[in-house]
């Protein structure tokens, strides 16, 4: 049985990760990350280049561990937060997938996403685009994502952004 | 309208009320623009972003770019970021090292310090004896000033100094900036966002201890979970370490001091807690400072310089420029401030805390821009009745500081004094004291 993940499972994966945050299904989403699973998305240090050590830079988001994304999903749903409910409708559109890497059970996946969002609160539709860099891990028969990047490349943020509009 | 339709200040009667009109009008809008923005002191940046010779960094008073530079010598100068020729934005970048800069339109050059090295095909120009007789170099801000690591300009000549304008409040800067022996700066990455409401509803939000536990819920819950099931992927948070927020607690937890022209702390006890950045520098800063100054340093303080700088010192550190872009929008540009040559692990426990609560992406922060837009939405068209946040603390507000701003010498016009749940609203008289004194002649006008 072959563990490499091909062009094919790697863009199956990327769609339904797509699909889950389009329809606030955040358990299954939070499925698909390994418990040290890292999740950044960088600030940008001037008009060309994005921070590159979280420990020194400061980034929009970033966690490690899924145990973080578990907090944010709490927040999320939890009813307490007036930026979070309503929700805005999202609907991910990813593109230009490619595996940068592939060694063994894990592959570096590029991709090109566009996020619309429309806040029914304000009345107001806007979207964000950007790059994902997934880090996916060939794990018991399934891919999981070990680390996902995402360069905001528009990154002046209108209002609020939250892990499931990005 | 008078100026006493958009404010109803009558201390005798008990009476602070503001119209919602001042949050919508474009009439009022124009006026703060011209009258507050470009017409006083603001804050352009830290001097640490043009650290060296020939640095410089971009940025906005009201509608004009700044451009403030570092010259050969070392000596930083403030002007306006356009070219003389046809008015084009000179320096394009945030921030950078330039010994001269090139316009890119017609390849006019200046210097570091602002004079015109060369007119390109100067002698073949036909130029007439009175061009020459003008001074072709970048127009200088009639006022540049520095306190500290804080540079401030304005746009007008007719200001007072800027020691007397900052006046008391520049101990609560000390504050800030004597937390590292070698100063103050900006951690690389910078946050902009924007929201659809207007620029005093973040003025206000600062200093509004009242919302906290009412707007921040599902931010506090997180914390108790973090701190049910402990976990190292989680980062700690000064908030757990304290309860003077809490709506339970007792005895005195903090309060507010009013400045002169606008400027407001709102503060709460936080204790020196190893949640805090600063822990590992607890010891070396009460040497250096004395123990009251240090624990002030590690107190929860939210800082306004009026009109356009907010220092949070709460869940992390956050330096902030609010720039009114309309009415109903507002540019807000945000940095984690940190003490120069903290350890690795300071740093880091501090860039993780100020993700969480203060990014537009975070925990915290969206709760916050949603419920400006919120009120937004609720002003309408103006005024339809007074709004009656201004009222807490009236009975509590006294002239002069009190015991806790005595440790550290703190001079301020009115202060209150607090237990947890008094949450006062009369610092924000002095904003309105003072934008209703810049605006009230160009209101007229």
């Amino acid at each position: 049985m072959t563990t490499t993940i091909t062009l094919d499972a790697a863009q199956d994966l990327l769609h339904r990760e797509a699909h889950l945050l389009d329809t606030w299904q955040f358990d299954a989403w939070l499925d698909l990350y390994l418990p040290d699973a890292e999740f950044w998305m960088p600030a940008w240090r001037d008009e060309v280049s994005t921070t590159q050590d979280p420990d020194r830079e400061l980034s929009l988001i970033y966690y490690r561990g899924r145990r973080n994304l578990e907090d944010r999903v709490m927040r999320l749903t939890s009813g307490h937060s007036t930026a979070s409910w309503p929700p805005a409708r999202v609907l991910h559109l990813i593109s230009n997938v490619r595996i940068a890497r592939s060694e063994g059970q894990i592959a570096d996946v590029c991709s090109a996403f566009v996020c619309h969002r429309h806040d029914t609160r304000m009345n107001r539709t806007d979207y964000v685009f950007g790059r994902y860099e997934h880090r996916l891990s060939f794990e018991n028969g399934n891919i999981r994502i070990a680390r996902k990047k995402i360069i905001l490349l528009n990154d002046v943020i209108a209002t609020s952004s939250d892990i499931y509009s990005v | 309208m008078a100026l006493t339709d958009y404010i109803d200040d009558r201390p005798a009667d008990g009476v602070f009320r503001v119209n919602p009109a001042i949050f919508t009008d474009q009439s009022v809008f124009d006026a703060e623009i011209k009258a507050i923005f470009e017409g006083g002191w603001v804050f352009l940046g830290l001097s640490s972003q043009a650290e060296q010779p020939h640095d410089y960094f971009t940025t906005q008073i009201g509608r004009f770019p700044v451009l403030v530079q570092r010259d050969g010598q070392g000596e930083l100068g403030a002007f306006i970021n356009a070219c003389p020729h046809k008015g084009a934005r000179l320096a394009q970048l945030r921030q950078g090292h330039a010994p001269l800069h090139v316009c890119p339109y017609h390849s006019w050059s200046f210097d570091s310090a602002g004079r015109n090295k060369a007119i390109k095909s100067k002698r073949a120009g036909c130029y007439s004896a009175a061009f020459d007789q003008d001074d072709h170099g970048l127009a200088r801000l009639p006022h540049f000033g520095q306190y500290r690591d804080f540079l401030f300009g304005s746009l007008t000549a007719d200001v007072p100094p800027l020691a007397e304008y900052l006046g008391g409040a520049v101990q609560l800067l000390d504050l800030v900036a004597d937390q590292g022996e070698a100063g103050t700066e900006l951690v690389p990455g910078q946050v902009t966002f924007t929201y659809a409401a207007n620029w005093k509803l973040q003025l206000e939000n600062c200093s509004d201890a009242y919302h906290f536990t009412s707007t921040h819920p599902s931010y506090i819950r997180v914390l108790e979970r973090r701190q049910q099931t402990f976990s190292q992927d989680v980062v700690a948070s000064v908030w757990e370490n304290s309860d003077y927020w809490k709506d339970d607690a007792t005895g005195i937890g903090g309060g507010s001091f009013s400045f002169a022209n606008g400027h407001v702390l709102n503060w709460g006890v936080f204790g020196v807690t190893p949640a805090s950045p600063l822990f590992e520098q607890a010891g070396p800063l009460a040497e250096r400072h004395g123990e009251a100054k240090r624990d002030w340093m590690f107190n929860m303080r939210n800082l306004t310089i009026f009109p356009n700088l907010q220092i949070a010192e709460n869940a992390s550190s956050q330096l902030r420029i609010i720039r009114p872009l309309a009415p109903n929008l507002t540019e807000m540009r945000t940095w984690c401030l940190a003490p120069k040559g903290e350890s690795a692990a300071a740093r880091r426990q501090r860039i993780r805390q100020y993700e969480d609560f203060f990014n537009p992406t975070g925990m915290a922060t969206p709760d916050d821009t949603v419920s400006y837009e919120n009120c937004q939405m609720g002003y309408g068209g103006g005024m339809s009745r007074w709004l009656q946040g201004y009222a807490r603390g009236m009975t509590a507000s006294i002239a002069g500081g009190n015991r806790f701003g005595d440790l550290i010498g703190l001079g301020p016009e009115r202060s209150v004094l607090a237990d947890p749940q008094l949450c006062d609203e009369t610092l924000y008289h002095s904003y309105y004291r003072a934008w209703a004194n810049r605006i009230a002649q160009e209101l007229q006008a």
